[in-house]
């Protein structure tokens, strides 16, 4: 699973950084009592978040088998041993992916994405650099597999028009493959629900399964939002703003779930 | 009885180049660095690597040209960096890498280990994995197929059943009854699809020890063809309880395989430059260095 990358620094018009936004915004995508599969990385803050406010019993499990983690210092990848503190369970793959995402109990996937494209496919295997040459990545690991069979999928990452293109560079998450549906493409899992940006947050149409604009962050003007996409979006006639996060996420975040600000800086 | 203890260079000598070797460990965590490292001495080649999620023992003997064909679920160094070498060879084409999920992986490794021909998933679909998979050599062991009773569409894996399999565990007793603390990710599927089955412990225990808590017995010995005993053999990768990654050495291991002439630098200094994993910890920085990433006990690391 990929770690989402930390957007750092894009102004909002207030003291309120564009992460924690995408982060409160993350958050209020998980209901409690719900399953969800996390990547280390602004996935696993907003799923503390959202545990330490409106969804205490939200289950988040990490594919190496780590359910309800508590980690006290920050890690540097899914296998390091920071991630296994006060777990309620460690297991193995075969559980988390197998038994309960395969099973069909799992209701949201929590990624992130080297790009992701219209239809919410999503690429984390290969880009082409400057050049033109094919550069390999991470691959897939659990990506796939969280894509493929989770009820929904959430993604959350930097909003750049060259991590949005028409269509991604290698297919490597399946969303709505060529605006089809899930059940047209043998996926058991529902596909893609929602991208949060650090300019906004987005949706799919239900007909045509493309991307289609939800909210906006304060601050952020939609000609910078569309400008910076790579395909062309559903625009509603009146846009929302994203809620901003209130005082008491704010504090969790800034003294509790991230103090270092490792990934809200 | 036999004795099941062996040297990491006992072990290593029984595997013929062009084996399939199944690895355990995962990015930065319990990797098998001392049998790799021989393996690289030893020279053995022409080899078929899978492992679920690949890290820096894959991507040593990738960079050593010892793989010519890789089974894996994708993978990197986490925060240190890519598998630059793995992903180098992908890139040159110098090897044949067939590109899983993690689930696909273990799941391939569970048919094996359950003695069973095949396996049915439904990841996959739709994804530029399986096509590739389908367009490639790999397309003998992918097939897309209903289920009998449902007419529900499967991809269909052939299972995996590796010459070899290696896990590194916390403790083993001599008879190779291994417990694994922490999270497992695919090694009970791993080592149990393995025709043979090596086991690389920090810490050999009585027998009596593994009685107090057989629950936590993961891997029974009647499994187990060898047990090597090579304390903090994992190094410069973290085992959880007993020490933390060397971050310093990680970062020194990341930059030197950027490039091919510095990688080769680093095998000459870390691999071929040492006698045995004892030789390599002095290069690591000795006793002070493995007391420093010694795990505190409350935290594992």
């Amino acid at each position: 699973m990929q770690v989402a990358e930390g957007t750092k620094g894009r102004n909002t018009g207030s003291d309120i950084r564009a992460t924690e936004i995408m982060v409160t915004a993350g958050a209020r995508e998980l209901h409690d009592g719900e399953v969800v599969v996390v990547g280390l990385g602004l996935p696993e803050l907003a799923s503390v978040l959202a545990k330490r406010t409106h969804a205490p019993s939200l289950a988040t499990l990490l594919e190496t088998g780590v359910m309800n983690p508590r980690p006290k210092d920050p890690p540097v990848g899914l296998p390091d041993s920071r991630v296994f503190y006060r777990a309620t369970c460690l297991s193995g793959f075969l559980d988390v992916m197998g038994m309960n995402l395969h099973r069909g109990v799992v209701d949201v996937g929590f990624l992130g994405a080297l790009e992701l494209d219209r239809y919410g496919n999503i690429n984390t295997t290969l880009y082409k650099d400057g050049s033109g040459r094919i550069r390999y990545v991470n691959g897939s690991a659990g990506g796939n597999d969280v894509a493929s069979l989770a009820k929904r999928v959430v993604v959350i990452m930097r909003h750049e028009k060259r991590k949005l293109p028409l269509a991604v560079t290698h297919l490597t998450s399946p969303g709505f493959v060529g605006g089809r549906s899930r059940q047209e493409l043998n996926l058991r899992g529902g596909g893609p629900s929602r991208l949060i940006t650090d300019m906004g947050v987005l949706g799919f149409d239900a007909k045509t399964h493309s991307m289609s604009l939800i909210s906006l962050h304060p601050g952020v003007r939609l000609e910078a939002l569309v400008e910076n996409t790579g395909f062309p979006l559903h625009i509603p006639n009146d846009i929302p703003t994203t809620p901003l996060p209130n005082a008491e996420e704010l504090r969790l975040l800034r003294e509790e779930i991230d103090p270092k600000g490792l990934h809200l800086r | 009885m036999v004795d099941k203890l062996k040297s990491v260079p006992e072990v290593v000598r029984t595997i013929p180049s062009g084996s399939h070797i199944a690895l355990g460990g995962f990015a930065i965590a319990r990797n098998v660095i001392a049998v790799v490292h021989e393996m690289i001495r030893q020279q053995k080649r022409d080899l078929t690597l899978s492992q679920g999620v690949v890290g820096l023992e894959t991507d040593l003997l990738v960079g050593a040209g010892l793989v010519t064909h890789l089974i894996m679920g994708g993978g990197s160094l986490d925060r240190f960096g890519p598998a630059h070498c793995v992903n180098r060879a992908r890139e040159t084409k110098s090897l044949r890498c067939d590109d899983y999920t993690s689930l696909s992986v273990c799941f391939r490794y569970l048919a094996g280990a359950l003695g069973l021909s095949f396996i049915p998933i439904k990841s996959l679909f739709a994804s530029e994995i399986l096509e590739r998979l389908e367009a490639g050599p790999a397309a003998s062991d992918v097939k897309r197929s209903k289920c009998p009773f449902t007419g529900e569409e499967y991809v269909l894996m052939r299972a995996l059943t590796p010459d070899v399999s290696f896990v590194h565990v916390q403790i083993a007793d001599r008879d190779g009854n291994c417990q694994i603390d922490g999270a497992r990710w695919g090694n009970e599927e791993q080592a149990k699809a393995g025709r043979r089955l090596i086991v690389v412990a920090e810490e050999i225990v009585p027998t009596e020890f593994i009685q107090r808590s057989p629950e936590r017995t993961i891997i029974p010995g009647h499994r187990v063809e060898a047990v090597i005993h090579q304390p903090f053999g994992a190094l410069p990768t973290t085992v959880y309880g007993c020490y933390d990654y060397d971050a310093d050495h990680l970062r020194l291991y990341v930059e030197h395989a950027k490039q091919p002439e510095r990688f080769k630098e680093y095998l000459d200094k870390f691999v071929f430059g040492c006698r045995d994993h004892w030789e390599y910890l002095q290069k690591l920085g000795g006793l002070p260095r493995i007391a420093e990433l010694r795990a505190e006990r409350i935290l594992g690391y």
